[in-house]
């Protein structure tokens, strides 16, 4: 658009995507207020702002979000690690992808939330079993992710690489790492999403630190307040660990004009 | 970029004695499968030669110039690049394909310094040297996704010459520019050729393009060389030289008579009867397989007149052929 935009128009632009939520809040502060809603169900949003402040104060609410966030990231860790160096091992070597590959397509059709009978027996409920719920669920997104990613590397790259004197690990470096980059930091995304949704569902089971022990205690006392405030803590995480995925995209794969800021 | 003639004979006096590769090819075969693209190639080429090879689509010159390149492996006789196979003499030779193939994730620059070891200060400065060759040491840092398809091929020759190589191999590295970029690419590409001195083998479709740069245009059809045309002209060539013009024709003839010539295509023969009619004529011709007719038109014999009893070449066009049984065949 040729026309020179003012400073109001600027404003507006940037103020308009948030103006619904911004009239929901208001709407939803207003009927508890009156008394339209009862605060069991839905506790006015400055009853939740007030629970934060409260649990913030005490200390209590950094405890629980960085238990999660520990057990998130340890887990993300240990199954993502698990499936780029598997991935990365199948995609590169036949004989690798003959033994393995099968079998763990196989596995990977068990959804790992059936597993949690099974991983109770194992582990019992303390941590072990929370963190091999999550490495469980995030391996496959990366390993499968990882796998197509060093397979689709464009083969006439690779024979220019080769013809220009690369070979082993230099070869790997300059053209199938980069290459199958983009297409590993789409299994780091999908990951890193599925990464929380377990991490809820292993919180919820049992546990002694964490949102999701937060929330569940506060269930037993009928504290929706506190509920909500976990439900959104989990929204925040997960926002900011896709923030931060899109910020790696960003950064590495710069040269592709899809992915430049 | 456009150096003055006297910078070229200044350069061409610097020009390290045999700074090319010799190339010696003997009975060379390969074979994709059942299929043989090359049946029994023989060629030399001298060091510092500029030798370029045309043929249709499929007559197996892309083939020979990857197996020049060591990057297939041969199925039968020889090559020998001054006197050693193909792979053991890798790091001589190399090769600038269709499409550019930079690694788009890289800069430029570094797209220039692949495969280079070394100092990295040292690495960069080489490498921006190669870029000022080809004109393009001010887009160092960019990305390669930026650059136009000249620019990129020209990153891909700063690549190739980085290493400076005795053996230059060029697959159809103009073949998708528009037709004024692909002038200035060549003149790039004599002007360096000329300061390095390497071997060069370029494959094209384009014969001007040959005609243009190449001390010896080789014809390839299924898989032989047919035809191998010295080019005595003076450079830098014009292309609008009546010489130029003349050469560009008569391979260009050579070219497009190829189906026309094929071997398996040919009965020789006899004329043995003219029904003159119009507007058409045919032709009756006494083969080893039989009597063959001849449809002609009549003005084409009036041009170039028959007589009864002269020796012709029966020649087929696979479009126009019929097959029947004998039984209809005698009908």
């Amino acid at each position: 658009m040729a026309r020179e935009r003012t400073l109001p128009r600027r404003l507006f632009s940037a103020l308009a995507p948030w103006l619904v939520p911004i009239a929901v809040l208001a709407a939803w502060q207003l009927s508890a207020s009156v008394g339209w809603l009862s605060s069991r169900i839905l506790p006015e949003p400055l009853a939740v702002a007030r629970a934060a402040v409260t649990l913030a104060a005490s200390g209590e609410l950094w405890e629980h979000v960085s238990v999660s966030a520990w057990r998130a990231l340890s887990g993300f860790a240990i199954g993502g690690g698990l499936g780029l160096a598997l991935g990365l091992l199948t995609g590169s070597f036949r004989k690798v992808e003959i033994a393995l590959d099968t079998s763990l397509q196989m596995i990977r059709n068990i959804p790992p939330l059936a597993l949690i009978p099974l991983v109770i027996l194992w582990f019992g409920i303390d941590e072990t079993a929370k963190l091999f719920l999550i490495s469980f669920g995030v391996f496959f997104a990366v390993y499968i992710n990882t796998f197509h990613g060093i397979r689709s590397v464009d083969p006439a790259l690779i024979e220019m690489g080769k013809s220009y004197g690369l070979s082993g690990w230099s070869l790997y470096r300059e053209v199938i790492l980069p290459g199958a980059l983009a297409s590993i930091l789409v299994g780091v995304r999908y990951a890193l999403g599925f990464m929380w949704v377990i991490l809820i569902v292993a919180e919820t089971i049992s546990a002694q630190a964490g949102i999701g022990y937060m929330t569940m205690n506060a269930r037993e006392f009928l504290q929706t307040d506190v509920v909500l405030l976990g439900i959104l803590l989990y929204a925040l995480l997960g926002k900011l660990a896709d923030i931060l995925a899109r910020a790696l995209e960003r950064y590495w794969l710069q040269w592709n004009s899809a992915y430049a800021a | 970029m456009n150096l003055s003639d006297s910078e070229i004979a200044r350069l061409e006096a610097d020009r390290p004695p045999a700074a090319g590769l010799g190339i010696a090819i003997d009975r060379l075969v390969k074979r994709f499968g059942e299929r043989q693209v090359l049946h029994g190639l023989d060629l030399d080429i001298g060091a510092g030669e500029f030798v370029a090879i045309v043929g249709r689509s499929g007559c197996g010159k892309s083939t020979l110039l990857r197996l020049l390149a060591g990057l297939d492996e041969i199925s039968g006789g020889g090559i020998a690049l001054d006197g050693a196979p193909p792979q053991a003499s890798r790091d001589d030779a190399r090769i600038m394909f269709q499409d550019a193939r930079l690694l788009p994730w890289r800069t430029v620059i570094q797209n220039v310094a692949l495969g280079l070891r070394g100092d990295r200060a040292e690495v960069r400065e080489r490498a921006e040297r190669a870029l000022a060759q080809v004109g393009l040491a001010d887009r160092a840092d960019e990305w390669p996704a930026r650059l136009s398809g000249g620019q990129r091929q020209r990153v891909a020759l700063a690549r190739a010459l980085i290493h400076r190589p005795r053996l230059l191999l060029l697959d159809e590295p103009l073949g998708a520019l528009d037709a004024l970029t692909r002038i200035e690419m060549q003149r790039l590409i004599e002007n360096i050729w000329r300061q390095h001195g390497f071997t060069a083998v370029l494959v094209t479709h384009d014969v001007s393009e040959a005609v243009a740069l190449a001390d010896r245009i080789l014809l390839i059809e299924e898989g032989r060389i047919t035809l191998d045309e010295p080019v005595a002209l003076p450079r830098p060539r014009e292309h609008g030289q009546p010489a130029f013009a003349a050469l560009e024709r008569r391979v260009l003839k050579r070219l497009m008579s190829v189906d026309a010539i094929n071997t398996r295509n040919r009965l020789p023969g006899r004329i043995v009867d003219i029904a003159v009619g119009c507007p058409l004529s045919e032709v009756r011709i006494e083969t080893a397989a039989g009597i063959v007719t001849a449809v002609v038109s009549t003005r084409g014999l009036h041009e170039q007149p028959l007589e009864l009893g002269a020796e012709v070449l029966a020649l087929f066009k696979s479009n126009e052929v019929v097959l029947a049984s004998e039984g209809e065949a005698a009908r």
